[in-house]
């Protein structure tokens, strides 16, 4: 079972020096913290504030690659976590073929936001990653220190 | 090569390093000409493109797919193949570049950042051509001298 979710909000975490993006369901009542690098995080906010940046980064050249070729991100799943590292597949169509390509979030997630394919996740995943602990620390974040990113 | 190319305007080059610039948070990475020194195009990239780069040149096989890793995969998949990228044009402080895939017998050309360009044709094992315009225009003669300069505050103006 898969659940679409959306981009809720993109926060720096100056503990791990990095980024987190929070992606939650439609109801949200299901939520997946993602922890991605800098350049990552930059591709997403991009993507989410519509920048248009002068020259093509590289989620724009993947993205302007498949369009050279008429092909078509349906979708990007986060389908597996193992050892605290999630997995993720985009779904292509190219020429009345699917393919299912192994990535990291962080890129499926640069790249289903430009193409405006849907983001989904694992019911699995999703179950397997809340954790006391987390929701801890999570309770105490404030709606604040969450982006107003809708997507 | 396409048909339509003129060969003799473009000259290969290979990827010498990326190093760090003293003076900005960004990356350099050198192209030069065959082993000598006569010929070398410093360009300025960001720090991912140039880790990117760096993971290529030490053959660095990492666990996870990184974003050209990803962009390598795709056209692998696709069977799109990347025939060679080319550094075309400066202008204004920006390098420009094109990437030349073969998808079903068909040439195609994406326009793309060097520094993404350089980072999948190491990936690919395309070769790395330059404009003899750009380097008619932006080579420096002599890396060792560029290379004491860049420490000093008279730097030129930075091109990415």
């Amino acid at each position: 079972m898969i659940t679409q979710m959306k981009v809720r909000g993109l926060m720096f975490d100056p503990y791990n020096n990095a980024y987190i993006v929070i992606l939650r369901d439609e109801d949200q009542s299901e939520m997946l913290p993602i922890w991605v690098g800098k350049a990552e995080a930059s591709a997403i906010s991009f993507a989410l504030e519509t920048v248009a940046t002068p020259r093509p980064m590289t989620h724009d050249l993947l993205k302007s690659m498949l369009e050279a070729v008429d092909a078509k991100v349906i979708s990007v799943v986060i389908n597996d976590m193992k050892d605290n590292t999630y997995f993720s597949r985009i779904h292509l169509l190219y020429e009345d073929s699917e393919y299912s390509i192994d990535s990291r979030p962080s890129d499926a997630i640069a790249l289903a936001l430009r193409t405006n394919a849907p983001i989904f996740a694992s019911e699995d995943v999703i179950r397997r990653q809340a954790s006391e602990e987390l929701d801890q620390w999570l309770e105490n974040l404030k709606p604040e220190d969450f982006g107003k990113y809708e997507s | 090569m396409a048909s339509s190319e003129q060969t003799s305007d473009l000259v290969q080059l290979k990827v010498h390093g990326v190093i760090a610039d003293p003076n900005t948070d960004t990356r350099i990475v050198i192209l030069k000409e065959g082993d000598s020194d006569n010929v070398m195009l410093p360009i300025w990239i960001g720090t991912a493109e140039g880790q990117a780069i760096e993971w290529a040149l030490g053959d660095t096989v990492l666990q996870r797919p990184m974003s050209h890793d990803l962009i390598r995969s795709v056209a692998e998949h696709l069977e799109m193949k990347i025939k060679r990228v080319v550094v075309t044009d400066v202008r204004n402080n920006t390098y420009y570049a094109s990437i030349y895939l073969e998808s079903r017998g068909v040439e195609r050309v994406i326009d793309s950042r060097p520094s993404d360009a350089i980072a999948l044709a190491l990936r690919a094992k395309a070769p790395i051509y330059v404009t003899q315009d750009v380097l008619k225009r932006r080579a420096s003669g002599n890396t060792e001298l560029w290379l004491d300069r860049l420490d000093t505050k008279n730097l030129g103006k930075y091109e990415v």
